[in-house]
C-alpha cells in the first residue's frame, strides 16, 4: 500500500472544476447567513460570483421562511459558504 | 467641471459619482445604523472618506421590558471633521435630490 | 473562458435597466443601474429603499459599496 498523495493523485479534481460541470444545471447554494439560493448556473468567475436564472431565494426571518423568485440574478460570491450540485429542495 | 460633457454622462464607474459629489453635502449610509450628513472633502478607492460639517444620526432599538414594544431612538451629534474608513459604508448619495419621505 | 463570458455579458446589458439590488443586510433598492464595477459597487439613479418590504427612502444617485450587496437582479420581485 502506498500512502495516498494529494500531488499524485490523478483523481484530484480542482473545486472550482467541479462547478464549472454545473453550468447548465440547477445548483443550490447555501450563503453564510443562512440564506439559500436555488438557481440554473449560466456561468461565473474565480470569485465565484455567480450569474444565475429561475432563481428561488429562501430566507428564514421571524415569521417564517420567505420565498423570493427572481429570472436573472448576479449573486456575489463572498457571502457562499457552500454549493450542491443539482440540488433543488433546500433543507429536505 | 468638463465643458463637453453633463455630469450624468461621465458616470463610467461608480466612484465617479462620488468623484462629481466632492465639495458637496452627502449623505452616508453606515453599518450599525448609523447616518451621515457632511461636506464630502476626501476619498479614496476604498471609499475612505473625510466628511466636514457632518451631523450624526445613531438609531438604536431596545425592547420594552414590559410591553416587549421595539422602542427607537435616534441621537444626533455634530462634528466638524471625520475621517470615515471605506468598509462601513453601505451607501453614498448626494442629499440634495433626496425628497423627504 | 465561455462561463465568465456570460457574466461580462450580463453585466453589459445590465446598463441602463431597471434593477433590484440586494443587500446581506436584507435591504434591497430598486433603482436604473448606471454603472458597476469589479468590487460590485454600484450607482444607482433614482433609487428607492426598502427594508423589510416597505418603501423607506428615495434617492436621487447613489453609489452602494460592493462589499454589502449579495445580489442584482434584472426583475422586480414577483414572489411572496
Amino acid at each position: 500500500m502506498t500512502a495516498p498523495s494529494v500531488a499524485t493523485n490523478p483523481s484530484t479534481l480542482l473545486p472550482l472544476e467541479l462547478v464549472d460541470k454545473c453550468i447548465g444545471s440547477r445548483i443550490h447554494i447555501i450563503m453564510k447567513n443562512d440564506k439559500e439560493i436555488v438557481g440554473t448556473l449560466n456561468g461565473f468567475d474565480d470569485f465565484v460570483n455567480m450569474l444565475l436564472e429561475d432563481v428561488t431565494e429562501y430566507e428564514s426571518t421571524p415569521e417564517g421562511r420567505r420565498i423570493t423568485k427572481l429570472d436573472q440574478i448576479l449573486l456575489n460570491g463572498n457571502n457562499i459558504t457552500m454549493l450542491v450540485p443539482g440540488g433543488d429542495l433546500p433543507g429536505e | 467641471m468638463e465643458d463637453e460633457q453633463i455630469p450624468t454622462i461621465s458616470v463610467k464607474e461608480p466612484l465617479d459619482l462620488i468623484r462629481l459629489s466632492l465639495d458637496e453635502r452627502v449623505h452616508v449610509k453606515m453599518r450599525n445604523e448609523r447616518v451621515l450628513r457632511g461636506k464630502l472633502h476626501a476619498y479614496d478607492q476604498h471609499l475612505n472618506m473625510v466628511l466636514g460639517d457632518v451631523e450624526e444620526t445613531v438609531t438604536t432599538v431596545e425592547i420594552d421590558e414590559e410591553t416587549y414594544e421595539e422602542i427607537y431612538k435616534t441621537t444626533k451629534r455634530s462634528i466638524p471633521m471625520l475621517f470615515v474608513r471605506g468598509d462601513g459604508v453601505i451607501l453614498v448619495s448626494p442629499p440634495n435630490r433626496t425628497p423627504a419621505l | 473562458m465561455s462561463r465568465k463570458e456570460s457574466l461580462s455579458q450580463f453585466i453589459q446589458q445590465i446598463h441602463g435597466r431597471p434593477v433590484v439590488v440586494k443587500l446581506v443586510s436584507g435591504v434591497d433598492y430598486r433603482g436604473v443601474l448606471s454603472c458597476l464595477d469589479g468590487y460590485m459597487n454600484i450607482a444607482l439613479e433614482q433609487t428607492e429603499e426598502y427594508i423589510n418590504g416597505q418603501l423607506k427612502n428615495k434617492y436621487g444617485d447613489t453609489f452602494i459599496r460592493g462589499n454589502n450587496v449579495l445580489y442584482i437582479s434584472t426583475q422586480k420581485r414577483r414572489g411572496v
